[in-house]
């Protein structure tokens, strides 16, 4: 990751924080309390303490010293158990504002460019990298500032008790920025370094698995089992040559924790025998002294946790960068359907789809695809669009979907922008969700009755498959793992336009690669739509829908032509 | 719980590591705890030292041994430390060769229907996580559930030889209470939600694909908004379900804690009686109660382990399930066919479980030597008869004997390793000079001895890329170099040119002569030569 980079993705992080930054300062201030708990029940350890041992007070009497005592702590508990429920509801609403804004970027970036990317790649972001925000919200981001926060309020105590304890404390931790560098260092290296060696441990594993019928024709399971074993083992042996480097460095932060606290017993210790002459030390009492070695280690054990937490920055670095990456890439994207300026629905008549000195051109290409292109279709008749692959079919149906903008000109789908109000799309690949037949259809018509569901599934001929089930439209499309043909899918698809009663329905080569039982049901489907008056507009090399059309149009090259 | 058994009994096969490891914890955690405890006897003996001192009497002090055992353990402290993350992590990376090789043999000894998912890379990532789950088992949860319990025992030692055996059994009580809590409890309190996390997650991811390959459809109904709206709320409510893990985490956290600070504070107020006595002098006393606050370190690592369990269990069963071992029938060996006969196929139907049979009643006799050409167009049931012919896919029912064979796979699958490698899985004892006679035949010799590695150039993703008709022809070497008296070929041309296909099948006459050959095709130009060709239906 280049340095500007991790700046942006830093910045992306704390910006989705903003509108939960009451969470975040809910959070450090529970975390803030706590710490402070922690300093009274040190001053009441060390208080009675000293009342016992050096002024001789019989424990009977300090019993309004030990209930405060467990006030505290019950009060310290109580304030350690919030700042856990504060950060992690903070987390939770930061990965709905990251899951929206993904979400409204695939809005803007429409089907065209959404069709371009691998489905199981797109859920991977919106899922699993967004997931790996969690502990940078929750963990690390209120530990960031705990870590400044509770040791200033433990050395400001310290200095006030015995200054030199205190400069004792800020030696040894040579200011705290320079700590966290150097703690950020050794747990990045840390992190990377075991990250990948994970990451190719698992890639080779997953190699041999996935050609694990292959080694198995051969009879080779054993010998790669033996060479998984070996190459693991090889790795190992080179990631922990620098891991023991990498952990010198929080080696270096145990030390100076450790001789921090020695020194000062030392001292405290020897100023309480009264061999130092210089400095406060010949002020110091039971009290002070053990105040100070108790305050000690809660000083350090901020820092100590914080770097606990570095590898949820790691994670959420290596995530936000790929989720950054994914929302800058605009540009190929078409508007949003509901950020239509206002007024257009007054232009163009009702009862023609025109396109007015259209053009068009690829994203990243230079010459215009389409130049000054003009058609009119009219309301209730069926268009062919022929034409070789490429030569611009496709994009012809994007833009009377609104798919894609036209760089400059206008279409009018009955009077209104494309895509305004609803419309069919079928495209080569049908789309069914896990569920019933009927979740399926009302998907897209959610009031739409059961009697005009179980219509529509018998005029694409997928009746007897609903009947042969025994719950009917409720029960399930997909059952025991046995999934729909590709033409039964498109047919499911198709239902639901039947379903929808559209005025302009859009198919996309409807009839390619479908087994001939489907392709009957699908003409035939066209046929009583464009009967009942629909327009229909559709790419096909097909003969049987070429004659169905009331009029051809070849698109190729960029030109729209009557065949 | 019981579906850790396997891999904890993996695990457990280092005991001398896992306990040497555990030692060196335990010295880190000690160091600490008599680094913070010896130091405050320090100061309290100095304290009253210093007072007799200031009023005249004469008391001999000990400074040194006191001061060297500060020292002593501000050392020890660091080294136990950065040895035990050495060491420990060396551990980790040992299991995670074991449970990765251990599970690849499971793997590879599994039933038919486990390894018919194989392929999908949503099966291999989530194999991925579940196998990380519990990489991390011993050094997150085994190893301080037990050094917690192993310390509590010291300092309860300690308590019953400087205070009383009473004192001892107060502290036992209540860190027992603490450590059931940040373990148990934690673990029955979150078991059922950490457990589902996995599951619901794969259901959001189902209804994500959804979303995006309907994408289309939905946006020209003007759906795409709610039905996303609705996959951010259930996103939500996945996350919502975490946060109540998260929170219960954080108060059995915040709970525990208290309890060792309450015990501190106990045998603080129980360490006055003996003091007033005189059983106790004041240094002792102030020992035990900063010994014990310094227990709080390890327990605090034992919630957020404990609420992690229930979703490693759900790992582990998943993975048992993959990696269930054959059953009987599905081992049956295929018996071998008569005198010059190289295979008899009586009646076979061919069928995926859970789907209508792809082929029904089909009979095939092929005399050794004999070469035949099967020709099939897409979704005819080509591969998935080659599947049943090489074994593996079992008939569903039918006869079927045949030779040992070599069998070339539809999809070209090469590993992630040398030339070499990927072409000696078809014959281990192969020559150099074996291999590139192979490689001749399918005129990738010039192409390899060009490669400064030559037979060592890597292929796959990390090194040279080869193209797709290269691909297939290294796939149908290592096919070519396998010894088998039969070969079974699927669309063995895929990705070639005409000219290259028809060079390469001249040499497969030659290379082939004497072997019986079944060749599968979707049309006669991307066969072999053959004796006789039929057609699926």
């Amino acid at each position: 990751m280049t340095a500007p980079e991790q700046r942006n993705v830093r910045r992306w992080l704390t910006e989705l924080a903003a509108g939960n930054r009451r969470w975040v300062q809910g959070a450090v201030l529970t975390g803030t309390l706590a710490g402070i708990a922690t300093i009274v029940q040190m001053v009441l350890l060390a208080r009675i303490v000293h009342l016992g041992v050096i002024e001789g007070v019989a424990v009977s009497q300090l019993t309004n010293l030990f209930i405060p005592l467990v006030i505290t702590l019950v009060i310290r508990a109580l304030f350690q158990g919030l700042q856990t429920r504060l950060a992690a509801q903070c987390s939770k609403r930061v990965r709905r504002t990251a899951r929206r804004q993904i979400h409204r970027h695939w809005q803007a970036a429409g089907p065209v460019a959404m069709g371009q990317e691998s489905a199981g790649a797109l859920a991977r972001e919106w899922i699993d990298h967004v997931e790996a925000l969690h502990g940078y919200y929750a963990r690390f981001m209120p530990q960031m500032q705990l870590s400044v926060i509770v040791p200033l309020l433990i050395l400001v105590l310290v200095f006030w008790l015995d200054w030199l304890a205190a400069v004792f404390l800020l030696l040894s931790a040579p200011l705290i920025p320079l700590f966290m560098a150097l703690v950020g260092m050794g747990a990045e290296k840390l992190n990377q370094q075991h990250f990948e060696t994970i990451s190719r441990l698992s890639g080779q594993f997953l190699d041999k698995v996935r050609g694990l019928t292959t080694l198995q024709l051969f009879g080779q399971t054993e010998s790669a089992a033996d060479l998984l074993a070996r190459r693991s083992d090889r790795y190992r042996v080179v990631t922990m040559k620098t891991l023991k480097i990498a952990f010198l460095s929080s080696a270096v932060l145990e030390f100076f924790a450790s001789v921090a606290i020695a020194v000062i017993a030392i001292y405290i210790g020897f100023g309480l025998l009264g061999y130092i002459t210089f400095g406060p030390a010949d002020e110091l009492t039971l009290f002070t002294g053990l105040l100070i070695l108790l305050l000690a280690p809660e000083f350090f054990q901020p820092l100590r946790t914080l770097s606990q937490y570095y590898h949820d920055r790691a994670a959420a670095l290596g995530a936000g960068t790929e989720i950054l990456a994914r929302l800058q890439d605009y540009g190929t994207g078409a508007p949003e359907v509901t950020s239509q300026p206002p007024g257009d629905e007054i232009a163009g008549p009702a009862d023609l789809i025109t396109l007015d000195q259209v053009n068009y051109t690829h994203p990243g290409g230079t010459t215009p695809w389409f130049c000054d292109l003009n058609l009119q279709i009219e309301k209730g008749h069926a268009v062919a669009l022929t034409g070789p692959s490429g030569g611009g079919k496709s994009t012809l149906l994007y833009l009377l979907a609104g798919f894609l903008a036209p760089d400059s000109g206008e279409i009018r789908v009955f009077g209104q922008a494309p895509g305004k109000t609803g419309f069919g799309w079928l495209g080569q690949k049908g789309f069914l969700v896990h569920g019933t037949w009927a979740d399926n259809l009302r998907l897209t018509s959610p009031d739409a009755s059961d009697i005009a569901i179980d219509a529509a599934l018998r005029r694409v001929g997928l009746g007897d498959l609903v009947d042969g089930r025994e719950e009917g439209i409720y029960s399930a499309v997909s059952d025991q793992g046995r999934g729909l043909s590709g033409g039964q899918a498109r047919r499911l698809s198709l239902a639901r336009i039947f379903l929808a009663d559209y005025d302009l329905i859009l198919l996309d080569e409807p009839t390619a690669g479908l087994d001939s039982a489907s392709e009957i049901f699908i003409l035939e489907s066209l046929r009583k739509l464009s009967e009942a008056g629909k327009t229909l507009v559709f790419s096909t090399h097909h003969h049987a829908l070429l004659t169905l059309a009331d009029r051809v149009l070849t698109v190729d090259n960029g030109e729209v032509a009557n065949a | 719980m019981r579906e850790l058994t396997p891999w904890l009994a993996l695990i457990f096969q280092r005991p001398w590591r896992l306990m040497l490891g555990g030692v060196l914890i335990l010295a880190t955690l000690a160091s600490g705890i008599g680094l913070l405890a010896l130091s405050g006897w320090f100061i309290t003996d100095t304290a009253i030292v210093g007072i007799l001192l200031a009023a005249g009497t004469q008391v001999a002090v000990n400074l040194y041994v006191p001061g060297g055992g500060i020292r002593f353990f501000a050392v020890s402290r660091t080294v136990a430390r950065y040895l035990e993350r050495v060491y420990n992590h060396d551990t980790v990376l040992r299991l995670l060769t074991d449970i990765r090789v251990a599970l690849f043999r499971k793997l590879a000894g599994a039933n038919r229907a486990g390894q018919s998912k194989l392929s999908g890379a949503q099966w291999l990532s989530r194999l991925t996580s579940d196998v990380d789950a519990l990489d991390t088992i011993y050094l997150r949860v085994i190893a301080p559930a037990a050094l917690a319990g192993v310390i509590t025992l010291l300092v309860a030692l300690l308590a019953w030889v400087l205070f009383s055996g009473a004192v001892a059994l107060g502290l036992l009580a209540i860190t027992a209470l603490a450590f059931v809590l940040a373990t148990v409890a934690v673990y029955v309190r979150t078991r059922e939600p950490s457990y589902r996390q996995a599951d619901r997650q794969e259901e959001l991811r189902t209804a994500v694909v959804e979303h995006i390959e309907g994408f289309a459809e939905l946006r020209a109904a003007g759906r795409t908004g709610r039905h996303g709206a609705w996959l951010l709320r259930q996103a939500h409510q996945m996350n919502s379900e975490q946060v109540e893990v998260d929170s219960k985490v954080g108060w059995y956290q915040a709970i525990s804690h208290l309890l060792i600070n309450l015990c501190a504070v106990f045998a603080l107020w129980a360490g006055y009686s003996l003091f007033e006595t005189g059983a106790i002098s004041g240094p002792v006393l102030v020992l035990l109660p900063i010994a014990i606050l310094g227990l709080a370190e390890v327990y605090s690592m034992l919630p957020d382990a404990f609420g992690k369990l229930g979703s490693t269990v759900s790992s582990a069963a998943r993975l048992n399930r993959d990696a269930m071992p054959v059953d009987e029938e599905g081992k049956a060996e295929i018996p071998e066919p008569g005198d010059d006969l190289a295979l008899v196929a009586r009646d076979i139907a061919v069928r995926h479980e859970g789907f209508a049979p792809v082929l029904t009643h089909f009979d095939l006799t092929l005399a050794r030597g004999e070469r035949i050409g099967i020709l099939g167009r897409s979704g005819s049931g080509k591969s998935s008869l080659a599947d049943t012919l090489a074994g593996l896919l079992p008939p569903s029912r039918g006869e079927l004997a045949r030779q040992p064979c070599a069998y070339l796979t539809q999809q070209t699958v090469l590993f992630d390793d040398t030339l070499r490698a990927n072409l000696v899985l078809g014959n281990p004892a192969a020559t150099d000079a074996e291999l590139w006679r192979v490689l001749e035949l399918v005129e990738l010799g010039d192409r390899f001895a060009r490669e400064p590695d030559q037979l060592d150039t890597w292929l796959g993703n990390t090194g040279s890329r080869l193209s797709g008709g290269e691909a297939r022809r290294v796939a149908l070497a290592r096919v070519l170099l396998n010894p088998a008296p039969l070969v079974i070929l699927d669309e063995p041309f895929t990705g070639l040119d005409a000219d290259t296909r028809s060079r390469i099948s001249k040499r497969l006459e030659r290379w082939l002569e004497g072997k019986s050959v079944v060749s599968l095709a979707h049309g006669p130009e991307a066969l072999p030569a053959t004796d006789r060709v039929f057609h699926l239906e």
